[in-house]
């Protein structure tokens, strides 16, 4: 297992609704990765930001960790992880 | 020490994260579910009950549990998400206890005195804590609820993982006397084994031994298991944690024999362990320096401040000339260490004599600077001195990312 980190920003489909934000799909270059299942989520600061954390699932069986930064309201693809 | 116990007793509950790290890790990714996984380097740091089964535990050594359990996952952790992990869950349990007393992986709620608000159903509360811990985290905690401290730890160390259980008032020397020894707080694995080999096994029988053998046999502290295995322990729930230690230490993500990149490192080190020291409103009397050489050997040496500081220069001014006399070999460090004890509360320490505006003007600059660093991350401002990590190491708003950063639990 190996984990690649990525750090780009990237554009992200979410549903905000009900005082929670869920991931739905991102697009990463051309290509946009529907997300299956949001396995963990988690929340973090940098300085008074607040960052909100997600591990998810693509459709394609990848798992991808995304970052929220509330501040500024940017999505980045923080990690991919892979198998082998 | 609180010894008097409120009209119908007091009630604590402890809560223990099942192997932690590792279940963050299952929880971030589906894959590691059901299987063996670590967290660690060099030695374990959590492992999960899949990888226990192997007979693996934290503190083994990694080429060990290799052995034990081919074909384990090993994975270096992220400390940062395992406090965000920590700080959501005693946030809940902060919902059902006026009083947490936090650890990295395990806290006391003190529950005395809110009969009414959990509608005098302890154990409910406990249920209804970890379905909640389930439904925000994804993570298993196991909850145990007892008169004291010990009891309640007892309680839960006796139903991991995932359990619950209340001993009962006036149940706790039935409880307490049958458990194999190792349950006892304060029984580790050494204690363990120096008792085995006086035939004890149970805390019943460590009671036949007088407070004068066992404080032969494990020093100072013989006498805590001398009241522990009568299930005496009134200490009470202390929300403001004052610790015995605050270290900061970490590996190089390449052997290093570069003073300024070493240097450098204990400094940024130094300020972390500081920084943290300041927000407890705690000044440390002694700064200890441990280095790990690649060949073998981890010398450490540790020595007393003229007077308790709580600020970034004084203390790292001892921690380097510690660090000159103990790096005497031409050899690269694997990894390097600092901590800080015997600590002051703030505002007990002594003045400076000779310029004491000097001390305000750094205690101004340090509250400053904490405050520039609270509200835009730690690497808003790097000092001169760690200088020699940027471009080496990646920063997050963290600050540098180490290779196995080591918090004090």
């Amino acid at each position: 297992m190996r984990v690649e980190r990525i750090d780009e920003s990237v554009k992200v489909r979410a549903d905000f609704q009900g005082g929670g934000i869920t991931p739905l799909l991102f697009r990463r270059g051309s290509q946009d990765y529907r997300v299956s299942t949001v396995n963990a989520r988690w929340e973090d600061r940098e300085g008074m930001q607040k960052l909100l954390y997600f591990s998810v699932t693509a459709t394609n069986g990848d798992l991808f960790q995304l970052k929220f930064h509330a501040g500024d309201m940017l999505w980045t693809l923080e990690t991919v992880t892979l198998d082998g | 020490m609180d010894d008097e116990a409120p009209p119908g007793g007091r009630i604590i509950l402890h809560l223990d994260i099942d192997a932690f790290f590792a279940a963050i890790e299952q929880q971030r990714n589906p894959k590691l579910r059901g299987k063996p996984v670590i967290v660690g380097n060099g030695v374990i740091a959590s492992c999960s009950y899949e990888a226990r089964r192997f007979g693996c535990y934290a503190g083994q050594r990694l080429s060990e549990a290799r052995r034990a359990c081919p074909g384990v996952v090993i994975l270096d952790g992220c400390e940062k998400t395992y406090r965000a992990f920590a700080a959501r869950i005693f946030e809940l349990a902060r919902e059902f206890s006026p009083a947490v007393e936090a650890y990295l992986d395990e806290a006391y709620c003190d529950l005395t005195g809110t009969a009414r608000l959990h509608g005098g159903d302890f154990l409910l509360a406990g249920r209804r804590l970890k379905r909640l811990v389930r439904e925000r985290t994804g993570l298993d905690v196991t909850v145990g609820i007892g008169s004291s401290r010990m009891v309640a730890k007892m309680a839960s160390k006796s139903v991991k993982p995932d359990g619950l259980f209340q001993v009962a008032a006036g149940m706790e020397d039935p409880f307490i006397r049958a458990l194999p020894i190792d349950k006892l707080p304060g029984v580790g694995r050494a204690t363990s084994e120096v008792l085995r080999r006086l035939n004890i096994r149970t805390i019943e029988g460590l009671r036949v031994l007088s407070i004068d053998h066992l404080t032969t046999l494990f020093g100072e502290p013989g006498r805590f298991l001398y009241e522990r295995c009568r299930g005496r322990d009134t200490q009470p729930v202390i929300v403001r944690e004052v610790p015995q230690s605050i270290s900061r230490e970490t590996s190089f993500h390449e052997a290093t024999i570069d003073p300024a990149e070493i240097s450098g490192m204990l400094y940024y080190l130094t300020e972390r362990g500081v920084k943290t020291a300041r927000q407890l409103g705690l000044k440390a009397r002694t700064v200890q320096v441990k280095i790990r050489y690649t060949d073998s050997g981890s010398p450490a040496m540790s020595r007393r401040l003229c007077a308790a500081s709580d600020r970034d220069e004084e203390i790292f001014e001892l921690a380097r000339d510690l660090l000159g006399r103990l790096h005497t070999r031409r050899e690269s460090l694997h990894g390097i260490g600092m901590a800080l004890s015997h600590f002051l509360i703030d505002g007990a320490g002594q003045m400076d004599l000779f310029d004491p505006e000097r001390g305000q003007r750094l205690d101004r600059l340090y509250a400053s600077l904490d405050r520039v660093r609270d509200r835009f991350g730690h690497s808003a401002v790097v000092a001169g001195k760690s200088i020699s990590l940027m471009g080496r190491l990646e920063q997050d708003g963290y600050g540098f990312v180490l290779r196995t950063p080591s918090l004090t639990k």
